[in-house]
Protein backbone atom coordinates (compact mmCIF):
# COMPACT_ATOMS: atom_id res chain seq x y z
CA UNK A 1 0.00 0.00 0.00
CA UNK A 2 1.33 3.34 -1.10
CA UNK A 3 0.20 6.19 1.09
CA UNK A 4 0.80 9.91 0.69
CA UNK A 5 0.32 11.35 4.12
CA UNK A 6 -0.29 15.12 4.27
CA UNK A 7 2.74 15.65 2.11
CA UNK A 8 4.11 19.14 1.62
CA UNK A 9 7.29 19.96 -0.28
CA UNK A 10 8.69 23.41 -0.63
CA UNK A 11 11.71 24.38 -2.74
CA UNK A 12 12.78 27.79 -1.52
CA UNK A 13 9.80 30.02 -2.17
CA UNK A 14 8.04 27.55 -4.41
CA UNK A 15 5.43 25.31 -2.91
CA UNK A 16 5.65 22.26 -5.16
CA UNK A 17 3.36 19.95 -3.20
CA UNK A 18 0.75 21.29 -0.84
CA UNK A 19 -0.70 18.93 1.76
CA UNK A 20 -1.33 16.02 -0.60
CA UNK A 21 -3.09 13.16 1.09
CA UNK A 22 -4.21 10.01 -0.71
CA UNK A 23 -3.70 6.29 -1.03
CA UNK A 24 -2.89 4.25 -4.09
CA UNK A 25 -4.51 0.84 -4.07
CA UNK A 26 -3.05 -2.36 -5.47
CA UNK A 27 -4.59 -4.28 -8.34
CA UNK A 28 -5.46 -1.33 -10.55
CA UNK A 29 -3.61 1.17 -12.66
CA UNK A 30 -3.81 4.53 -10.92
CA UNK A 31 -3.24 7.60 -13.03
CA UNK A 32 -1.66 10.64 -11.47
CA UNK A 33 -2.93 13.50 -13.53
CA UNK A 34 -2.00 17.16 -13.46
CA UNK A 35 -0.61 19.88 -15.67
CA UNK A 36 3.15 20.27 -16.02
CA UNK A 37 4.60 21.68 -12.82
CA UNK A 38 1.69 20.53 -10.68
CA UNK A 39 3.87 18.46 -8.35
CA UNK A 40 3.60 14.95 -9.81
CA UNK A 41 7.31 14.39 -10.21
CA UNK A 42 8.05 15.95 -6.83
CA UNK A 43 5.61 13.56 -5.19
CA UNK A 44 7.29 10.61 -6.87
CA UNK A 45 10.73 11.86 -5.89
CA UNK A 46 9.63 12.04 -2.28
CA UNK A 47 8.17 8.52 -2.46
CA UNK A 48 11.54 7.04 -3.44
CA UNK A 49 13.46 9.14 -0.96
CA UNK A 50 15.27 11.43 -3.39
CA UNK A 51 13.75 14.57 -1.89
CA UNK A 52 12.98 15.14 1.75
CA UNK A 53 9.45 16.25 2.49
CA UNK A 54 8.97 19.64 4.14
CA UNK A 55 5.99 18.22 6.03
CA UNK A 56 4.18 14.90 6.04
CA UNK A 57 5.54 11.77 4.43
CA UNK A 58 5.08 9.06 1.85
CA UNK A 59 4.98 5.49 3.07
CA UNK A 60 5.20 2.08 1.48
CA UNK A 61 3.47 -0.55 3.58
CA UNK A 62 3.85 1.77 6.55
CA UNK A 63 7.54 2.51 6.07
CA UNK A 64 9.32 5.42 4.47
CA UNK A 65 11.58 4.52 1.56
CA UNK A 66 14.87 5.06 3.39
CA UNK A 67 13.88 2.44 5.95
CA UNK A 68 14.25 -0.29 3.33
CA UNK A 69 17.64 -1.91 3.04
CA UNK A 70 16.71 -3.52 -0.24
CA UNK A 71 14.24 -1.00 -1.64
CA UNK A 72 14.16 -2.32 -5.20
CA UNK A 73 12.22 -5.32 -3.86
CA UNK A 74 9.53 -2.94 -2.58
CA UNK A 75 9.27 -0.17 -5.15
CA UNK A 76 10.37 -0.01 -8.76
CA UNK A 77 10.46 3.46 -10.24
CA UNK A 78 11.10 4.99 -13.63
CA UNK A 79 11.35 8.73 -13.12
CA UNK A 80 13.71 9.93 -15.82
CA UNK A 81 14.76 7.46 -18.47
CA UNK A 82 17.74 9.55 -19.56
CA UNK A 83 19.21 9.77 -16.06
CA UNK A 84 21.88 7.16 -16.77
CA UNK A 85 25.64 7.26 -17.04
CA UNK A 86 25.97 7.39 -20.85
CA UNK A 87 29.37 5.66 -20.73
CA UNK A 88 28.09 2.48 -19.08
CA UNK A 89 26.48 -0.42 -20.87
CA UNK A 90 22.83 -1.23 -20.25
CA UNK A 91 23.72 -4.52 -18.64
CA UNK A 92 26.34 -3.02 -16.33
CA UNK A 93 23.90 -0.30 -15.31
CA UNK A 94 21.40 -2.95 -14.22
CA UNK A 95 24.08 -5.17 -12.68
CA UNK A 96 25.21 -2.31 -10.44
CA UNK A 97 21.65 -1.78 -9.24
CA UNK A 98 21.19 -5.52 -8.77
CA UNK A 99 24.38 -5.93 -6.74
CA UNK A 100 23.37 -3.14 -4.36
CA UNK A 101 20.10 -4.97 -3.64
CA UNK A 102 21.36 -8.55 -3.69
CA UNK A 103 19.44 -9.38 -6.83
CA UNK A 104 20.97 -12.27 -8.80
CA UNK A 105 22.57 -11.43 -12.14
CA UNK A 106 20.26 -13.92 -13.87
CA UNK A 107 17.42 -11.54 -13.09
CA UNK A 108 19.26 -8.78 -14.97
CA UNK A 109 19.27 -10.82 -18.15
CA UNK A 110 15.66 -11.79 -17.55
CA UNK A 111 14.39 -8.20 -17.40
CA UNK A 112 16.61 -7.13 -20.31
CA UNK A 113 15.02 -9.90 -22.36
CA UNK A 114 11.54 -8.95 -21.18
CA UNK A 115 11.72 -5.29 -22.21
CA UNK A 116 13.41 -6.18 -25.49
CA UNK A 117 16.82 -4.56 -25.08
CA UNK A 118 18.82 -7.76 -24.60
CA UNK A 119 20.35 -7.44 -28.07
CA UNK A 120 21.92 -4.07 -27.20
CA UNK A 121 22.64 -4.86 -23.55
CA UNK A 122 26.39 -4.54 -24.08
CA UNK A 123 26.15 -1.20 -25.85
CA UNK A 124 26.74 2.05 -24.03
CA UNK A 125 23.44 3.66 -23.06
CA UNK A 126 24.61 7.06 -24.31
CA UNK A 127 23.68 5.91 -27.79
CA UNK A 128 20.20 4.73 -26.84
CA UNK A 129 17.09 6.42 -28.21
CA UNK A 130 14.60 7.77 -25.70
CA UNK A 131 12.36 4.79 -26.38
CA UNK A 132 15.16 2.33 -25.67
CA UNK A 133 16.13 4.24 -22.53
CA UNK A 134 12.50 4.04 -21.41
CA UNK A 135 12.56 0.29 -21.86
CA UNK A 136 15.82 0.05 -19.95
CA UNK A 137 14.28 2.18 -17.20
CA UNK A 138 11.34 -0.20 -17.05
CA UNK A 139 13.78 -3.11 -16.79
CA UNK A 140 15.38 -1.33 -13.84
CA UNK A 141 12.02 -0.83 -12.18
CA UNK A 142 11.18 -4.53 -12.56
CA UNK A 143 14.57 -5.74 -11.32
CA UNK A 144 13.53 -6.45 -7.74
CA UNK A 145 10.08 -7.79 -8.69
CA UNK A 146 8.48 -5.06 -6.55
CA UNK A 147 4.84 -4.82 -5.44
CA UNK A 148 4.70 -1.11 -6.18
CA UNK A 149 5.66 0.48 -9.48
CA UNK A 150 5.99 4.18 -10.20
CA UNK A 151 6.24 5.62 -13.69
CA UNK A 152 6.65 9.32 -14.34
CA UNK A 153 5.36 10.28 -17.79
CA UNK A 154 6.25 6.88 -19.23
CA UNK A 155 4.75 7.33 -22.68
CA UNK A 156 6.87 10.38 -23.50
CA UNK A 157 9.13 9.52 -26.37
CA UNK A 158 7.53 6.19 -27.16
CA UNK A 159 6.25 5.36 -30.60
CA UNK A 160 2.61 4.24 -30.98
CA UNK A 161 3.62 0.60 -30.78
CA UNK A 162 5.59 1.27 -27.62
CA UNK A 163 2.69 3.19 -26.06
CA UNK A 164 0.38 0.28 -26.73
CA UNK A 165 2.90 -2.17 -25.32
CA UNK A 166 3.29 -0.12 -22.14
CA UNK A 167 -0.47 0.20 -21.60
CA UNK A 168 -0.94 -3.55 -21.81
CA UNK A 169 2.08 -3.98 -19.60
CA UNK A 170 0.63 -1.71 -16.88
CA UNK A 171 -2.63 -3.64 -17.00
CA UNK A 172 -0.86 -6.96 -16.63
CA UNK A 173 1.18 -5.65 -13.68
CA UNK A 174 -2.00 -4.47 -12.00
CA UNK A 175 -3.69 -7.78 -12.73
CA UNK A 176 -0.89 -9.50 -10.84
CA UNK A 177 -2.01 -7.52 -7.80
CA UNK A 178 0.68 -4.84 -7.92
CA UNK A 179 0.21 -1.16 -7.26
CA UNK A 180 0.80 0.72 -10.50
CA UNK A 181 1.07 4.48 -10.19
CA UNK A 182 1.52 6.33 -13.47
CA UNK A 183 1.79 10.08 -13.88
CA UNK A 184 0.85 12.00 -16.97
CA UNK A 185 -0.15 15.47 -18.04
CA UNK A 186 -2.12 13.97 -20.91
CA UNK A 187 -5.72 13.33 -19.98
CA UNK A 188 -6.35 11.43 -23.16
CA UNK A 189 -3.59 9.00 -22.22
CA UNK A 190 -4.94 8.50 -18.70
CA UNK A 191 -8.47 7.98 -20.02
CA UNK A 192 -7.34 4.84 -21.84
CA UNK A 193 -4.59 3.52 -19.62
CA UNK A 194 -5.77 4.13 -16.04
CA UNK A 195 -8.58 2.65 -13.98
CA UNK A 196 -8.43 5.13 -11.14
CA UNK A 197 -7.33 8.72 -11.48
CA UNK A 198 -5.98 11.17 -8.95
CA UNK A 199 -6.02 14.75 -10.18
CA UNK A 200 -3.76 17.42 -8.74
CA UNK A 201 -3.11 21.00 -9.70
CA UNK A 202 -0.59 23.42 -8.26
CA UNK A 203 0.51 20.79 -5.78
CA UNK A 204 -2.96 20.37 -4.33
CA UNK A 205 -5.30 17.42 -4.44
CA UNK A 206 -8.30 18.18 -6.66
CA UNK A 207 -10.26 15.01 -7.05
CA UNK A 208 -10.03 11.28 -7.53
CA UNK A 209 -12.17 8.52 -8.90
CA UNK A 210 -12.63 6.25 -11.85
CA UNK A 211 -12.66 7.73 -15.33
CA UNK A 212 -16.46 7.30 -15.50
CA UNK A 213 -16.99 8.90 -12.10
CA UNK A 214 -14.93 11.90 -13.05
CA UNK A 215 -16.72 12.53 -16.34
CA UNK A 216 -20.12 12.02 -14.67
CA UNK A 217 -19.49 14.80 -12.15
CA UNK A 218 -18.93 17.33 -14.86
CA UNK A 219 -21.86 19.28 -16.25
CA UNK A 220 -21.92 18.84 -19.98
CA UNK A 221 -22.84 21.41 -22.54
CA UNK A 222 -25.69 21.37 -25.05
CA UNK A 223 -25.16 22.09 -28.71
CA UNK A 224 -28.03 24.13 -30.20
CA UNK A 225 -28.72 25.18 -33.77
CA UNK A 226 -31.44 27.68 -34.47
CA UNK A 227 -32.90 30.07 -37.10
CA UNK A 228 -32.39 33.00 -34.71
CA UNK A 229 -29.00 32.63 -33.04
CA UNK A 230 -28.99 36.19 -31.72
CA UNK A 231 -32.46 35.96 -30.21
CA UNK A 232 -31.79 32.63 -28.59
CA UNK A 233 -28.51 33.92 -27.12
CA UNK A 234 -30.40 36.76 -25.44
CA UNK A 235 -33.13 34.45 -24.10
CA UNK A 236 -30.67 31.91 -22.71
CA UNK A 237 -28.36 34.57 -21.26
CA UNK A 238 -31.35 35.95 -19.34
CA UNK A 239 -31.62 32.51 -17.76
CA UNK A 240 -27.95 32.84 -16.63
CA UNK A 241 -26.75 30.16 -18.99
CA UNK A 242 -23.28 30.28 -20.46
CA UNK A 243 -23.63 30.78 -24.20
CA UNK A 244 -20.75 30.67 -26.64
CA UNK A 245 -20.97 30.56 -30.43
CA UNK A 246 -20.14 27.14 -31.85
CA UNK A 247 -19.51 25.97 -35.38
CA UNK A 248 -22.23 25.57 -38.03
CA UNK A 249 -24.15 28.67 -36.79
CA UNK A 250 -24.80 26.93 -33.51
CA UNK A 251 -24.37 27.69 -29.85
CA UNK A 252 -22.71 25.82 -27.06
CA UNK A 253 -24.81 26.25 -23.95
CA UNK A 254 -23.79 25.39 -20.43
CA UNK A 255 -25.76 25.55 -17.21
CA UNK A 256 -29.05 24.38 -18.70
CA UNK A 257 -30.36 20.99 -19.73
CA UNK A 258 -31.57 20.35 -23.26
CA UNK A 259 -35.14 20.22 -21.91
CA UNK A 260 -34.83 23.66 -20.35
CA UNK A 261 -33.35 25.12 -23.53
CA UNK A 262 -36.12 23.63 -25.65
CA UNK A 263 -38.81 25.08 -23.39
CA UNK A 264 -37.19 28.50 -23.31
CA UNK A 265 -36.92 28.56 -27.11
CA UNK A 266 -40.57 27.51 -27.49
CA UNK A 267 -41.70 30.22 -25.03
CA UNK A 268 -39.77 32.84 -27.02
CA UNK A 269 -41.10 31.51 -30.32
CA UNK A 270 -37.70 30.63 -31.71
CA UNK A 271 -37.32 27.63 -33.96
CA UNK A 272 -34.68 25.12 -32.89
CA UNK A 273 -33.13 22.80 -35.47
CA UNK A 274 -30.91 20.80 -33.27
CA UNK A 275 -30.53 20.23 -29.55
CA UNK A 276 -27.69 17.83 -28.68
CA UNK A 277 -26.37 17.20 -25.16
CA UNK A 278 -22.55 16.92 -25.25
CA UNK A 279 -21.00 14.49 -22.81
CA UNK A 280 -17.98 16.04 -21.11
CA UNK A 281 -14.72 14.36 -22.01
CA UNK A 282 -12.15 13.66 -19.35
CA UNK A 283 -10.20 16.45 -20.98
CA UNK A 284 -12.99 18.97 -20.34
CA UNK A 285 -13.24 17.80 -16.75
CA UNK A 286 -9.54 18.16 -16.33
CA UNK A 287 -9.46 21.64 -17.79
CA UNK A 288 -12.33 22.75 -15.53
CA UNK A 289 -10.74 21.26 -12.45
CA UNK A 290 -7.26 22.60 -13.01
CA UNK A 291 -8.53 26.02 -14.04
CA UNK A 292 -10.11 26.24 -10.59
CA UNK A 293 -6.94 25.12 -8.92
CA UNK A 294 -5.07 27.99 -10.49
CA UNK A 295 -7.36 30.47 -8.73
CA UNK A 296 -7.15 28.70 -5.38
CA UNK A 297 -3.47 28.09 -5.90
CA UNK A 298 -2.43 31.70 -5.61
CA UNK A 299 -3.89 32.27 -2.17
CA UNK A 300 -2.84 28.91 -0.77
CA UNK A 301 0.76 29.64 -1.70
CA UNK A 302 0.91 32.16 1.10
CA UNK A 303 -1.04 30.30 3.76
CA UNK A 304 1.14 27.28 4.50
CA UNK A 305 3.92 28.16 6.93
CA UNK B 1 13.02 -11.75 -0.12
CA UNK B 2 16.72 -12.46 -0.02
CA UNK B 3 18.99 -11.33 2.76
CA UNK B 4 19.38 -7.62 3.24
CA UNK B 5 22.34 -6.24 1.32
CA UNK B 6 25.39 -5.27 3.33
CA UNK B 7 28.09 -2.70 2.80
CA UNK B 8 29.97 -5.43 0.91
CA UNK B 9 27.16 -5.65 -1.67
CA UNK B 10 27.03 -1.89 -2.08
CA UNK B 11 30.82 -1.79 -2.44
CA UNK B 12 30.70 -4.48 -5.13
CA UNK B 13 28.10 -2.40 -6.94
CA UNK B 14 30.28 0.71 -6.74
CA UNK B 15 33.35 -1.26 -7.82
CA UNK B 16 31.47 -2.42 -10.91
CA UNK B 17 30.43 1.17 -11.64
CA UNK B 18 34.00 2.35 -11.18
CA UNK B 19 35.59 -0.13 -13.55
CA UNK B 20 32.82 -0.28 -16.17
CA UNK B 21 33.45 3.14 -17.72
CA UNK B 22 36.23 3.94 -20.11
CA UNK B 23 37.01 7.22 -18.33
CA UNK B 24 38.46 5.17 -15.46
CA UNK B 25 40.89 3.41 -17.78
CA UNK B 26 41.90 6.69 -19.41
CA UNK B 27 42.41 8.27 -15.99
CA UNK B 28 44.52 5.40 -14.71
CA UNK B 29 46.70 5.37 -17.82
CA UNK B 30 47.19 9.14 -17.51
CA UNK B 31 48.14 8.63 -13.88
CA UNK B 32 50.72 5.97 -14.79
CA UNK B 33 52.19 7.93 -17.68
CA UNK B 34 52.49 11.17 -15.71
CA UNK B 35 54.16 9.64 -12.68
CA UNK B 36 56.42 7.06 -14.30
CA UNK B 37 57.04 9.03 -17.48
CA UNK B 38 58.03 12.15 -15.59
CA UNK B 39 60.28 10.10 -13.31
CA UNK B 40 62.11 8.79 -16.38
CA UNK B 41 62.29 12.20 -18.02
CA UNK B 42 63.51 14.20 -15.02
CA UNK B 43 66.07 11.64 -13.87
CA UNK B 44 67.45 11.35 -17.41
CA UNK B 45 67.81 15.13 -17.64
CA UNK B 46 69.55 15.23 -14.26
CA UNK B 47 71.84 12.40 -15.30
CA UNK B 48 72.88 14.08 -18.55
CA UNK B 49 73.59 17.39 -16.76
CA UNK B 50 75.31 15.86 -13.78
CA UNK B 51 78.88 16.63 -14.86
CA UNK B 52 78.06 20.34 -15.17
CA UNK B 53 76.75 20.59 -11.61
CA UNK B 54 78.63 22.43 -8.90
CA UNK B 55 79.87 20.44 -5.94
CA UNK B 56 77.39 22.21 -3.69
CA UNK B 57 74.56 21.23 -6.04
CA UNK B 58 75.78 17.67 -6.04
CA UNK B 59 75.77 17.59 -2.27
CA UNK B 60 72.19 18.93 -2.12
CA UNK B 61 71.02 16.34 -4.64
CA UNK B 62 68.10 14.24 -3.42
CA UNK B 63 67.66 11.09 -5.53
CA UNK B 64 64.35 10.22 -3.82
CA UNK B 65 62.26 13.36 -4.39
CA UNK B 66 63.64 13.96 -7.86
CA UNK B 67 62.40 10.53 -8.94
CA UNK B 68 58.96 11.20 -7.40
CA UNK B 69 58.38 14.63 -8.93
CA UNK B 70 55.67 13.20 -11.21
CA UNK B 71 53.49 12.92 -8.12
CA UNK B 72 52.88 16.66 -8.32
CA UNK B 73 51.31 16.23 -11.74
CA UNK B 74 49.64 12.93 -10.97
CA UNK B 75 47.83 14.53 -8.04
CA UNK B 76 45.60 16.28 -10.57
CA UNK B 77 44.81 13.04 -12.38
CA UNK B 78 43.83 11.24 -9.17
CA UNK B 79 41.91 14.25 -7.82
CA UNK B 80 39.85 14.43 -11.00
CA UNK B 81 39.15 10.68 -10.87
CA UNK B 82 38.09 10.91 -7.24
CA UNK B 83 35.84 13.87 -7.98
CA UNK B 84 34.29 12.33 -11.07
CA UNK B 85 33.35 9.19 -9.16
CA UNK B 86 30.51 11.25 -7.73
CA UNK B 87 30.16 14.33 -9.97
CA UNK B 88 29.66 12.25 -13.13
CA UNK B 89 26.60 10.76 -11.45
CA UNK B 90 25.20 14.21 -10.85
CA UNK B 91 26.03 15.28 -14.41
CA UNK B 92 24.13 12.39 -15.97
CA UNK B 93 21.39 12.15 -13.35
CA UNK B 94 22.44 8.57 -12.59
CA UNK B 95 22.72 9.61 -8.93
CA UNK B 96 18.94 9.28 -8.77
CA UNK B 97 18.89 5.61 -9.72
CA UNK B 98 21.88 5.07 -7.44
CA UNK B 99 20.10 6.60 -4.45
CA UNK B 100 16.88 4.79 -5.31
CA UNK B 101 18.84 1.53 -5.00
CA UNK B 102 20.82 2.67 -1.96
CA UNK B 103 18.71 5.07 0.08
CA UNK B 104 21.10 4.87 3.03
CA UNK B 105 23.35 7.60 1.75
CA UNK B 106 26.12 7.19 4.33
CA UNK B 107 26.48 3.59 3.15
CA UNK B 108 26.80 4.81 -0.41
CA UNK B 109 29.61 7.19 0.54
CA UNK B 110 31.32 4.47 2.57
CA UNK B 111 31.19 2.08 -0.39
CA UNK B 112 32.60 4.68 -2.76
CA UNK B 113 35.37 5.51 -0.29
CA UNK B 114 36.30 1.85 0.07
CA UNK B 115 36.54 1.50 -3.72
CA UNK B 116 38.68 4.63 -4.08
CA UNK B 117 40.80 3.93 -1.03
CA UNK B 118 41.70 0.36 -1.96
CA UNK B 119 42.11 1.01 -5.69
CA UNK B 120 44.15 4.16 -5.40
CA UNK B 121 46.25 3.00 -2.47
CA UNK B 122 47.37 -0.09 -4.38
CA UNK B 123 47.70 1.77 -7.66
CA UNK B 124 49.57 4.71 -6.13
CA UNK B 125 52.01 2.53 -4.21
CA UNK B 126 52.78 0.51 -7.34
CA UNK B 127 53.21 3.65 -9.40
CA UNK B 128 55.52 5.44 -6.95
CA UNK B 129 57.65 2.33 -6.42
CA UNK B 130 58.01 1.86 -10.18
CA UNK B 131 58.82 5.57 -10.63
CA UNK B 132 61.33 5.43 -7.80
CA UNK B 133 63.05 2.25 -9.02
CA UNK B 134 63.16 3.54 -12.57
CA UNK B 135 64.73 6.79 -11.38
CA UNK B 136 67.29 5.01 -9.22
CA UNK B 137 68.15 2.67 -12.08
CA UNK B 138 68.87 5.67 -14.30
CA UNK B 139 70.98 7.33 -11.58
CA UNK B 140 72.90 4.11 -11.02
CA UNK B 141 73.75 3.76 -14.68
CA UNK B 142 75.13 7.33 -14.60
CA UNK B 143 77.06 6.71 -11.39
CA UNK B 144 75.05 9.33 -9.55
CA UNK B 145 74.15 9.01 -5.87
CA UNK B 146 71.12 6.77 -5.68
CA UNK B 147 68.68 5.62 -3.04
CA UNK B 148 67.23 2.24 -2.16
CA UNK B 149 64.07 0.94 -0.57
CA UNK B 150 66.27 -1.02 1.83
CA UNK B 151 66.94 2.32 3.48
CA UNK B 152 64.03 2.82 5.91
CA UNK B 153 63.87 6.61 5.47
CA UNK B 154 63.81 6.36 1.69
CA UNK B 155 61.25 3.55 1.76
CA UNK B 156 59.08 5.65 4.06
CA UNK B 157 59.31 8.63 1.69
CA UNK B 158 58.24 6.47 -1.26
CA UNK B 159 55.40 4.82 0.68
CA UNK B 160 54.08 8.19 1.81
CA UNK B 161 54.16 9.55 -1.72
CA UNK B 162 51.58 6.83 -2.45
CA UNK B 163 49.61 7.73 0.66
CA UNK B 164 49.67 11.39 -0.38
CA UNK B 165 48.11 10.49 -3.75
CA UNK B 166 45.52 8.26 -2.08
CA UNK B 167 44.45 11.02 0.29
CA UNK B 168 44.24 13.52 -2.56
CA UNK B 169 41.99 11.13 -4.49
CA UNK B 170 39.65 11.11 -1.52
CA UNK B 171 39.94 14.87 -1.16
CA UNK B 172 38.83 15.26 -4.77
CA UNK B 173 35.93 12.90 -4.05
CA UNK B 174 34.97 14.87 -0.94
CA UNK B 175 35.00 18.14 -2.87
CA UNK B 176 32.84 16.40 -5.50
CA UNK B 177 30.30 15.52 -2.81
CA UNK B 178 30.23 19.15 -1.72
CA UNK B 179 30.13 20.90 -5.11
CA UNK B 180 28.44 18.19 -7.23
CA UNK B 181 29.50 19.56 -10.63
CA UNK B 182 32.77 18.39 -12.15
CA UNK B 183 33.86 21.85 -13.29
CA UNK B 184 33.36 23.56 -9.93
CA UNK B 185 34.96 20.70 -8.05
CA UNK B 186 38.06 20.66 -10.23
CA UNK B 187 38.34 24.46 -10.06
CA UNK B 188 38.33 24.33 -6.26
CA UNK B 189 40.77 21.42 -6.23
CA UNK B 190 43.22 23.16 -8.55
CA UNK B 191 42.86 26.40 -6.59
CA UNK B 192 43.70 24.57 -3.39
CA UNK B 193 46.76 22.81 -4.80
CA UNK B 194 48.06 25.33 -7.28
CA UNK B 195 46.63 28.83 -6.87
CA UNK B 196 46.72 29.20 -3.09
CA UNK B 197 50.48 28.41 -2.97
CA UNK B 198 51.06 31.10 -5.61
CA UNK B 199 49.05 33.63 -3.62
CA UNK B 200 50.85 32.85 -0.37
CA UNK B 201 54.13 33.44 -2.19
CA UNK B 202 53.18 37.11 -2.36
CA UNK B 203 52.66 37.39 1.38
CA UNK B 204 55.33 38.82 3.71
CA UNK B 205 57.85 36.06 4.33
CA UNK B 206 57.04 35.79 8.04
CA UNK B 207 53.42 34.98 7.17
CA UNK B 208 54.43 32.86 4.24
CA UNK B 209 56.31 30.36 6.38
CA UNK B 210 53.44 30.10 8.86
CA UNK B 211 50.79 29.58 6.21
CA UNK B 212 52.49 27.66 3.46
CA UNK B 213 53.42 24.67 5.57
CA UNK B 214 49.69 24.00 6.06
CA UNK B 215 49.00 23.81 2.33
CA UNK B 216 48.25 20.32 1.00
CA UNK B 217 50.98 20.38 -1.63
CA UNK B 218 53.59 21.34 0.99
CA UNK B 219 52.33 18.66 3.33
CA UNK B 220 52.85 16.25 0.45
CA UNK B 221 56.37 17.52 -0.09
CA UNK B 222 57.13 16.99 3.59
CA UNK B 223 55.60 13.51 3.53
CA UNK B 224 57.73 12.26 0.67
CA UNK B 225 60.98 13.96 1.57
CA UNK B 226 63.58 11.79 3.35
CA UNK B 227 65.08 14.71 5.24
CA UNK B 228 63.28 17.48 7.06
CA UNK B 229 63.58 21.03 5.92
CA UNK B 230 63.16 23.72 8.57
CA UNK B 231 60.03 25.52 7.40
CA UNK B 232 57.73 22.51 7.03
CA UNK B 233 56.14 20.04 9.39
CA UNK B 234 57.67 16.63 10.00
CA UNK B 235 56.49 13.86 7.65
CA UNK B 236 54.24 12.27 10.28
CA UNK B 237 52.63 15.54 11.35
CA UNK B 238 52.12 16.38 7.69
CA UNK B 239 50.45 13.05 6.99
CA UNK B 240 48.13 13.45 9.97
CA UNK B 241 47.22 17.01 8.94
CA UNK B 242 46.44 15.91 5.40
CA UNK B 243 44.33 13.06 6.77
CA UNK B 244 42.43 15.55 8.94
CA UNK B 245 41.80 17.80 5.93
CA UNK B 246 40.56 14.84 3.88
CA UNK B 247 38.28 13.59 6.63
CA UNK B 248 36.88 17.09 7.17
CA UNK B 249 36.12 17.55 3.47
CA UNK B 250 34.63 14.08 3.00
CA UNK B 251 32.69 14.47 6.26
CA UNK B 252 31.24 17.81 5.17
CA UNK B 253 30.36 16.34 1.77
CA UNK B 254 28.67 13.32 3.34
CA UNK B 255 26.67 15.52 5.67
CA UNK B 256 25.51 17.65 2.73
CA UNK B 257 24.55 14.52 0.76
CA UNK B 258 22.33 13.31 3.60
CA UNK B 259 20.67 16.71 3.89
CA UNK B 260 20.17 17.71 0.28
CA UNK B 261 17.58 16.68 -2.28
CA UNK B 262 19.09 14.57 -5.03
Amino acid sequence: MLKIDHLTKRYGDTLAVNDLDFEVTPGVVTGFLGPNGSGKSTTMRVIIGLDRPTKGRATINGKTYDQFKSPLHEVGALLDAKALDPARSARNHLRALALANRIPVTRVDEVLEFVGVASVAHKRVGGFSLGMSQRLGIAGALLGDPGILLFDEPVNGLDPEGIRWIRDFFRSLAKEGRTVFVSSHLMSEMAVSADQIIVIGRGKFITSGSVDELTATATGTVFVRSTDVGGLTRVLSDLHAGVVPANDEGLSVSGLTSDQIGEAAFAAGITVWELTPQRASLEDVFMDLTADSLEYGHSSNVVVP
Amino acid sequence: MSHAPTLVDITRSEWLKFRSVRATLIGVVTFLVLTIGLAALITLVIKSNWSQRSTLDKLAFDPVTTSLVGVFLAEFAVGVMGARFITSEYASGAIRSTLAAVPRRVHLVAAKIIVLLVTFFILSEIVVVVAFELGQFIYRTGHLPWASLSNATDARAVAFAGIYLTLLTLMGFGLGLIFRTTSTTISVYVTLLLIVPIITAFLPSSWQNDISKYLPSNLGRAMMSPDLSGSSFAWDTSAILLLVYTCAIVGAGTYLLTQRDA
